[in-house]
């Protein structure tokens, strides 16, 4: 008793004292801002570095540095972070606010509520009618996927002999980090891409259950690899860099995801399935920017040149025309409407089977 | 507390000032820990000012009981024992603060923000991150008791979250039944968790860290099965990621509802954490089955010879740290999130762990650490947001500080070091005096 | 679908996910014979992947890279050395500490050293180009690739497996590391410091848990990743508890791990069964506990394991 009794008056007597010179403080945090137009975003959990939407939506806001716009970031670090950094951020004077990640759904319409003045956006969101200072963005992923699809599932088969990292056997693997939306998007996209092409490959698929183990990535591609699979897509984040290696140093092709992974293995990544997140954040920084902001759902694919797959690279001489064409054939019936893609895997239940 | 001789005439007046000291004390740590700094509300000074009436009142009653040498006594005790975790913490900081300096970044600034988000103006989130680290800290702690290491208080964690989660979706009964209810429950799938790891301990002699552990990872894996196949609104972006938010009348109370300008989000969750702390206190100090329990972990062989039952009392404890986890799901669905999300990566059942730790397995300590934690950590992320300083250095300090705090026998060494010298120069005066004379 | 080359795949496969637990779990083998726990090894391999990324990365060579993991390792461990032997720090307390330290000091270096935390950039040669197939061995049916067509860590990881076993048997040091586990005092009046036993066993800890994180980072794949270790450290602790506080007990157990963990992605790769992928990824962690519950025997750690020392030397 004595004890607790101590250190209770320790912790009340520690929180007196910082009170004190917390006070004068107050004004500091809350004066910033000014003239300078101040563009922030919180990162979910995952954090910088993710080579994905983290990272994407962070090199976007430097974009938006042209537009006058100072970038400012903070990393959370549990769940119980995501409102104090976004309505924080909003406080500190920022003129828009970016949420990351399908997690900060419910935290960033609360803080949109809660700070009417301040422009949001949400990557990877829906957006809400109702809260007309908040932008959700989401991304056509599984587009992506079905032009890497349609690539990987011409490549396997028909085209085996264009390069002598392709087998004549008609498999191609996919590599999963945890089994959240964007990830099933990609996955379930890449099959019927792979369908498209050629109905006859089989498409292994294996869920490493996390996003920054890589060689758990490695053993799930080695695993495909064995059976046969000679071109791997990984939709893994960190994980994924584990797959591009098993890839490589088993001789076979790699397709990247998220931004261009070209230079992870020059001689591996035949293309990446990329959502191009920094052009998207830099459109809304721009409407901030003009006055032109508004809320709702902003959904980005084809037609916005915001998904799709990225250069060939050094695989641009080995890749045979007719493929490119047949992607390229593709592209434009997305475009168009006459192939529509699924986004679950409820909903492509007969492909799976 | 009570009294060993009666100093004054005290007549009626020691129980009225326990009584006022008691009263104070509860409504100063109500009201400080649902204050809300955030839009400049002043609550956090008042649930202060009303804990140290509290103490004062608790002291006067103390100096009227025991007389004023042994208050002095008491003081000085306290600030001896007061001494080892402040040097600590304060060293941790220094220390914290050298390498900032060294890498370029302002100490002063990254503390100031750190300790003005921790404590003033994110007090709230501190509030927040806290409550579930304290039940997984007393599960962790609980098992030390009885010298059994539940690693896998995380695993634990999970259980407790789904089992609140499942059932607070579908139970329609009114709050005041169905949340000690789901409360029971939550536990009671934690304790699940760990009823393996027991049986085997007891009957196999497995080790309960690869058992507890490796249930832990299965957990952590079966959340997002369980989520998936609990929907959640079609219409969200986050379908079918997140369960359906469960239904309003298990949402734990909020601290707004009595205290209207306290934050929003703060849910009593705080308050049972306490309670179910100083519940822990009482069953180990003060129940057969706690001296039962800490005679198995202080001894098993000593234990046995006195015709306790080890293999019992290990079950027993495994269990409740199971259930103490498990609370913590409880916790972190029906008072603050109110759905399950998958992919959470917050493992308080790891940092559970160095809480424990660092209260020295003591429940009541747990309170303490747990909001300490609570406090650096959202303090960090203040830090990291105004002052661009990486909020890794948080995570640097605390280790630090788990480091120095619970290495008590640098200050041992240190404490012998000052009483030699005392000695020689006591002795060295009464040789003085001896010549003097 | 099961044929000779599944076979082969598969246990090499196992091979591959044995050795970082194995090499972390006789180091703490060692280090727990000494009678120092040491929960640890997570945080000492988080240490060693990251050094040997960094390292490997800026000279171009992975074997600097090794040997620097390595000693970061080993320098690593001296802090759970120090304030359990020294300070006589509870040692689960220390281990915890380490394994915070670690996780914030290599997320602090990745801001100063890369620039940005997350991965780093990938080194331009790993060990993994160095496999090396051990000639005529190498050729034996099944063993042969599974043992002999190796990376080097992996050759490491038996040598080291052969070298504890004996040391710890057949040396007189090995028997002062086993005394200063079971009987402290014994050895002290036999006049070999206890103290500088334990010191020692925690080294051999850290210099080993620094290799394993290694191959994690620089053989297995070509770059550091935040929280690539996956609780690995852990899994060796269990391990070693599993092995039976042995050398090649704990390299059975580390071997058990790597083949459930090997099987389940197989699993997933045929399809065995239409359930979500999460039922395969835990059946390592449920196999383990099932063979926990069926197998192993009762295994007991070293008497004074965790047991805290300490000699009252006069001094005045």
């Amino acid at each position: 008793m004595k004890q607790t009794l101590s250190i209770l008056l320790l912790l009340v007597v520690a929180s007196a004292l910082v009170f004190a010179g917390g006070q004068g403080e107050e004004s500091g945090a809350m004066e910033q801002g000014g003239d300078q137009m101040v563009a922030a975003m919180a990162t979910d959990v995952g954090g910088l570095g993710d080579k994905s939407f983290n990272d994407g939506a962070y090199q976007g806001l430097q974009m938006g540095e042209d537009l006058g716009f100072e970038a400012r970031v903070v990393e959370s670090n549990q769940q119980t972070d995501y409102i104090p950094n976004l309505t924080g951020l909003a406080e500190d004077g920022a003129d828009i606010v970016f949420a990351v990640g399908f997690l900060m759904e419910q935290a960033v319409k609360e803080a949109a509520q809660m700070n009417p003045d301040t422009f949001f956006g949400g990557i990877d969101i829906g957006g809400d009618p109702e809260i007309p200072n908040f932008q959700g963005i989401l991304y056509r992923e599984e587009q992506s996927g079905f032009l890497a699809g349609v690539l990987a599932g011409h490549m396997t088969a028909q085209y085996s002999d264009a390069s002598p990292k392709l087998n004549a056997d008609p498999i191609v693997g996919v590599v999963l980090g945890m089994f959240i939306p964007p990830v099933e998007r990609y996955e379930v996209g890449f099959i019927q891409g792979v369908k498209y092409a050629n109905p006859d490959v089989q498409v292994l698929s294996v869920t490493a259950g996390d996003f920054t183990d890589q060689a758990r990535g490695r053993e799930a591609a080695v695993a495909m690899i064995e059976q046969g699979a000679d071109i791997i897509f990984h939709a893994a984040g960190l994980t994924g860099l584990g797959a591009i290696q098993a890839a490589r140093e088993n001789g076979v092709l790699a397709i990247g995801v998220d931004v261009d992974q070209n230079n992870v293995a020059p001689d591996t990544v035949i293309t990446s399935a990329v959502k191009k997140i920094p052009e998207s954040v830099y459109v809304v920084l721009e409407s901030v920017a003009n006055g032109t902001f508004e809320g709702g759902t902003h959904t980005y694919g084809l037609a916005e040149d915001a998904t799709g797959i990225a250069p060939y690279h050094s695989f641009d001489d080995v890749i045979p025309q007719e493929v490119k064409d047949a992607v390229d054939a593709a592209r434009e019936a997305v475009l168009s409407g006459e192939i529509q893609i699924a986004q679950t895997r409820a909903d492509i239940q007969d492909l799976l089977d | 507390m009570s009294s060993t001789h009666e100093h004054t005439e005290p007549g009626r007046l020691p129980s009225i000032l326990t009584i006022a000291s008691a009263v104070l004390g509860a409504a100063g740590l109500v009201i400080w820990l649902g204050a809300s700094m955030s839009r400049g509300e002043t609550y956090y000074f008042w649930g202060i000012w009303l804990i140290v009436a509290a103490l004062a009142v608790y002291l006067w009653r103390y100096r009227l009981l025991n007389g004023g040498e042994a208050l002095r006594e008491l003081l000085r005790s306290s600030a001896r024992k007061m001494a080892v975790p402040v040097m600590g913490v304060v060293t941790a900081i220094v220390l914290g603060g050298i390498l900032m300096l060294a890498t370029g970044y302002n100490p002063i600034e990254a503390y100031g923000a750190l300790f003005f988000g921790g404590l003033v103006r994110n007090w709230h989130i501190s509030i927040l991150n806290a409550a579930p680290l304290i039940f997984t800290a007393l599960s962790v702690a609980f098992a030390f008791k009885a010298g059994l290491f539940n690693i896998g208080a995380e695993g634990q964690y999970y259980m407790g979250a789904m089992a609140a989660a499942w059932l607070s979706i579908h139970f329609t009964l009114p709050g005041i039944i169905s949340l000690p209810l789901i409360f029971i429950f939550a536990g009671l799938f934690g304790a699940m968790w760990t009823i393996i790891p027991a049986l085997l301990k007891v009957r196999t002699g497995a080790h309960e860290v690869i058992t507890t552990m490796m249930l832990a990872h299965t957990a952590r894996y079966l959340s997002p099965v369980f989520i998936r196949a609990n929907g959640g609104d079609p219409a969200t972006s986050t379908h079918p990621y997140v369960t359906w938010e469960i239904l309003p009348n298990n949402f734990l109370p909020r601290f707004q509802q009595f205290l209207p300008q306290a934050n929003y989000r703060v849910h009593t969750g705080i308050l049972i954490a306490i309670v179910v702390a100083l519940l822990i206190h009482y069953i180990l100090y003060y129940t057969s089955w706690g001296f039962e329990i800490r005679a198995v972990g202080e001894n098993k062989d000593a234990a046995r010879a006195q015709g306790i039952s080890v293999g019992k009392n290990i079950f027993r404890a495994l269990l409740i740290a199971g259930f103490l986890a498990g609370l913590a799901g409880f916790n972190q669905v029906n008072g603050l999130d109110h759905r399950l999300f998958e992919n959470l990566q917050a493992g308080y059942g790891w940092n559970g762990i160095s809480v424990a730790l660092l209260a020295g397995g003591n429940p009541i300590g747990v309170v303490f650490t747990g909001l300490l934690w609570g406090v650096l950590d959202a303090g960090g992320q203040f830090m990291a947001r105004t002052t661009q300083t990486p909020s890794a250095i948080v995570e640097i300090v605390k280790g630090t500080i788990l480091f120095l705090v619970v290495a008590r026998y640098i200050y041992t060494a240190i404490g012998n070091w000052r009483r030699k010298r005392q000695r020689h120069r006591e002795a060295d005066a009464a040789n003085a005096v001896k010549e003097g004379a | 679908m099961v044929d000779y080359d599944f076979i082969v795949n598969l246990l090499s496969a196992m091979i591959r996910n044995a050795t970082p637990i194995a090499l972390a779990a006789i180091g703490a083998v060692v280090c727990e014979r000494s009678g120092v726990v040491n929960i640890a090894m997570e945080g000492i391999m988080t240490v060693g992947a990251f050094v040997a990324a960094i390292v490997a990365g800026a000279t171009g060579n992975p074997w600097i890279g090794l040997l620097a993991a390595i000693f970061f390792g080993g320098l690593f461990s001296l802090i759970h050395a120090f304030a359990t032997v020294s300070l006589h720090l509870d040692h689960v307390v220390s281990g915890a500490v380490l394994n915070v330290l670690a996780l914030g000091i290599t997320s602090y270096l990745m801001i100063m050293i890369v620039g940005h935390p997350g991965t780093t950039n990938p080194v331009p040669v790993g060990l993994g180009d160095y496999r090396w197939a051990i000639p005529v061995l190498s050729s034996i049916p099944v063993l042969g690739p599974m043992f002999f067509n190796q990376t080097p860590i992996v050759y490491f990881s038996f040598i080291l497996i052969g070298v504890f076993t004996w040391f710890l048997s057949k040396t007189k040091l090995g028997l002062h590391v086993r005394a200063s586990g079971e009987h402290p005092l014994a050895l002290e009046t036999i006049g070999v410091s206890v103290y500088k036993m334990r010191y020692f066993g925690v080294l051999v800890s850290g210099l080993v848990g620094g290799m394993a994180g290694a191959y994690l980072s620089i053989e297995s794949n070509v770059s550091f990743t935040e929280g690539m270790t996956g609780g690995r450290g852990f899994i060796a602790m269990a391990a070693m508890i599993s092995g039976g506080w042995h050398p090649i007990g704990a390299f059975i157990a580390a071997l058990f791990f790597g083949l459930a963990d090997a099987l389940q992605v197989r699993f997933q790769v045929f399809e065995i069964a239409r359930v979500p992928e999460e039922f395969f990824i835990i059946l390592p962690y449920v196999l383990t506990v099932v063979a926990v519950a069926g197998l192993v025997r009762r295994s007991r750690p070293p008497k004074a394991d965790g047991v805290d020392f300490m000699i009252e030397r006069s001094e005045d």
